[in-house]
């Protein structure tokens, strides 16, 4: 599932023929949802509803979709559980949608896994320009006939080869897929864009998630962080992906 | 160090008191002995002289003379001794006169520098006078022995009261220092922080006061906080809506007749502006429980600057900053809003943003916001800080938030800066934004 989805593009046909990504909103409040239901698919999205995390759970195992809103004020199982859980068999970008703007909040969130966050009260246009940017390298990646970009080996060790392959949209540890999130895996092809440099938060903010001035900086931090834990030999000392204080990260192949 | 000078006066007064009773009952006790011993000593003298017919500096000698003193006779007009150097002008014309007048009597006197007591005794009528001369400088020894001995307990005493004080101080201020820092962490932002639990039975009662006034505290508090996250959340929701659904509305402007355009751009406005409201008041609520710097980081002050004026729709040109480019720190999201908000009041209350400045000025970094509205009256300087002090000047639909200056106020005071309200150079407000310039 985990490869496949990045070149998804099942489901209705859009305005200018190309197939429709198909969306799954989920959210408690009737509203809310609705709104989004109708500005999103003004925009061209196939959009799914779901009110709690179990329904939500039950639409993405039945017709797994391409993106993913989650509030994470949710009665029952809150919006935490709802992204661990789908985080544990896929990639598909999450935004998180919170009427709350404490750090504590939006860190947990992307910590469970969300690759962006939207905070109440929001515009469609806003949240349309997210989805757009978590999108926007999966299909530059499979775009036909575009030079593809050179494999580059991160880690040269006997015991743990491990391969970033832009083109195919894989790293390799041996003979094994490592599971990243696609912007996590954006983020390190940012990052392999200039092995050996070092590349500020706000730079990446701007590349992965087409973010402005005013972009939240924490998400490249806790981007980073989830990075580490798969890419490096020890998260707790990382190696590989290295942070250069004050001025951004860096990529050491090693 | 009170209680130290006081246990030193009082050991001090009660060594003094010691040393004079005793003193004087010494010196009492010897003189009544000398006394005895010199009329002995004249009895068998006389007893001598009278019976065996001998002469006085055979009795004399017989009769056991003191111990580095003598004892002296004068009979019939002669001068006797028992140690040589020690005669007739050892004794005090005073004394002399008093024997021969037939009375005893004693007197203290300083003879080769040392105190000497001489006691005289007159005898058979007045024919012979009787001196002892009896040296004092053993009792003189014992007292200044025990001068000593006394100063030195006295200093004793009071370093004893000194230390005994600084641990007794020690102990009472202990608690009382650990409830100010207790006190101290809480204030910095450590509501969490209590006082240990105590086994002294004379504080148990203070730190469980204490300790329950700041649990209340911070219920207090934290209910406080949990009703504005409460508001705001209840609030975002409706709003939520609201706003998307007028930006549907809003792509279907041109299919609307002209009235429904114009009542969407009521709303879209005046949504706007509870928006604004909403997001300042939930600020206000962040800030007063203590705002969170924890993502502050170096901020290029001219860039924030141009985003704030893009944000707000207003052309880059009104920017004009004076310095090389300057670097503060802190949060990028509070401090536009801090700006935005001095950008907003330009053009609420003071007819149109003139100019935005940066200036450096040694340290520091101002940023000058001019308006050219009417300016804000001197006694009101103060004032226009103030939460919804606009609203009890409301003027309309013209009217802000009421939040939007004091919430800057506030941002930037917490950033380490400062904002002041003055006169622009010919007409209109000028507000000046002070901040420290961030270490390169």
């Amino acid at each position: 599932m985990w490869a496949s989805q990045r070149q998804a593009t099942r489901g209705r046909l859009c305005h200018d023929g190309r197939m429709a990504a198909r969306l799954l909103v989920v959210e408690d409040d009737d509203r809310i949802r609705t709104v989004l239901r109708l500005g999103l698919e003004t925009e061209g999205y196939d959009v799914a509803e779901a009110a709690c995390t179990e329904d939500a759970l039950e639409l993405f195992r039945a017709n797994p979709p391409d993106l993913m809103i989650v509030d994470l004020m949710l009665g029952g199982l809150d919006g935490f559980a709802c992204i661990r859980e789908v985080r544990r068999t896929s990639d598909l970008p999450i935004i998180v949608v919170s009427a709350r703007t404490d750090t504590h909040d939006i860190v947990a969130g992307l910590e469970a896994g969300a690759d962006d966050y939207v905070t109440k009260p929001f515009q469609i246009k806003e949240i349309s320009a997210r989805l757009r940017a978590l999108r926007r390298r999966t299909a530059s990646l499979v775009t036909p006939g575009e030079q593809p970009a050179a494999d580059l080996v991160l880690d040269s060790g006997p015991d743990r080869r491990l391969v970033l392959s832009p083109s195919r949209g894989t790293v390799r540890c041996g003979d094994e897929d490592l599971h990243l999130t696609l912007t996590e895996f954006n983020l390190l092809c940012e990052l392999a864009t200039a092995p050996g440099r070092v590349m500020s938060r706000q730079l990446l903010l701007e590349r992965v998630w087409d973010q402005g001035f005013f972009g939240d900086e924490r998400l490249v931090d806790v981007h980073i962080r989830r990075l580490r834990t798969k890419i490096e030999r020890d998260p707790g000392a990382p190696r590989m992906v290295v942070t250069v204080r004050g001025l951004g990260y860096r990529l050491d192949p090693q | 160090m009170v209680f130290g000078g006081g246990a030193l006066l009082i050991s001090a007064t009660l060594a003094a008191s010691t040393f004079v009773i005793a003193r004087h009952y010494l010196l009492d006790q010897r003189q009544q002995a000398a006394i005895r011993q010199t009329y002995l000593d004249a009895d068998l003298v006389h007893a001598r002289l009278s019976s065996s017919g001998a002469r006085i500096p055979a009795a004399l000698d017989a009769a056991d003379p003191p111990q580095g003193g003598a004892l002296i006779v004068r009979r019939d007009g002669q001068w006797f001794t028992t140690a040589l150097g020690t005669g007739q002008e050892t004794i005090p014309a005073g004394l002399r006169q008093r024997i021969r007048s037939g009375r005893p009597g004693y007197v203290r006197v300083m003879v080769d520098g040392s105190p000497t007591m001489i006691i005289g005794v007159p005898s058979e009528g007045t024919r012979t006078e009787f001196y002892r001369v009896t040296p004092l400088t053993e009792l003189d020894d014992t007292l200044r022995a025990l001068s000593t001995v006394l100063v030195f307990s006295a200093c004793l005493a009071a370093g004893a009261g000194i230390m005994l004080g600084l641990w007794a101080s020690r102990k009472v201020v202990q608690p009382l220092n650990l409830v100010a820092s207790t006190a101290a962490e809480i204030a910095g932002g450590q509501p969490d922080t209590r006082l240990p639990a105590t086994e002294d039975p004379e504080l148990t009662t203070l730190v469980g006061s204490f300790n329950s006034m700041v649990d209340s505290l911070q219920q207090r508090v934290e209910s406080d906080a949990r009703f504005a996250a409460d508001v705001g959340h209840e609030l975002r929701s409706p709003l939520t809506t609201l706003v998307a659904s007028v930006e549907l509305l809003e792509q279907h402007r041109r299919e609307l007749p002209a009235r429904a355009v114009q009542a969407i751009d009521l709303v879209s406005g005046d949504l706007a502006r509870l928006q604004r409201l909403l997001d300042n008041l939930l600020h206000m609520a962040r800030t007063d429980a203590g705002l969170d710097l924890s993502d502050r980081a170096p901020v290029p002050l001219r860039e924030l600057l141009l985003h704030t004026l893009a944000r707000a729709g207003k052309p880059a040109r009104l920017l004009r900053d004076e310095t090389t480019g300057v670097t503060v720190h802190g949060d990028k999201v509070l401090l536009e809003r801090a700006f935005a908000n001095l950008v907003d009041n330009a053009d609420r209350h003071g007819e149109g943003l003139v100019a935005i400045t940066v200036q450096r000025d040694e340290d520091e970094v101002l940023v000058v916001v001019d308006d050219e509205g009417q300016g804000v009256p001197v006694e009101d300087r103060q004032r226009i800080f103030e939460r919804f002090a606009t609203s009890r000047t409301a003027r309309g639909s013209s009217s802000g938030t009421g939040l939007g200056l004091s919430l800057a106020e506030k941002t930037l005071s917490a950033h380490g800066g400062t904002l002041w309200c003055t006169d622009r150079p010919g007409r209109g407000a000028r507000f000046v934004a002070g901040l420290p310039v961030a270490a390169p």
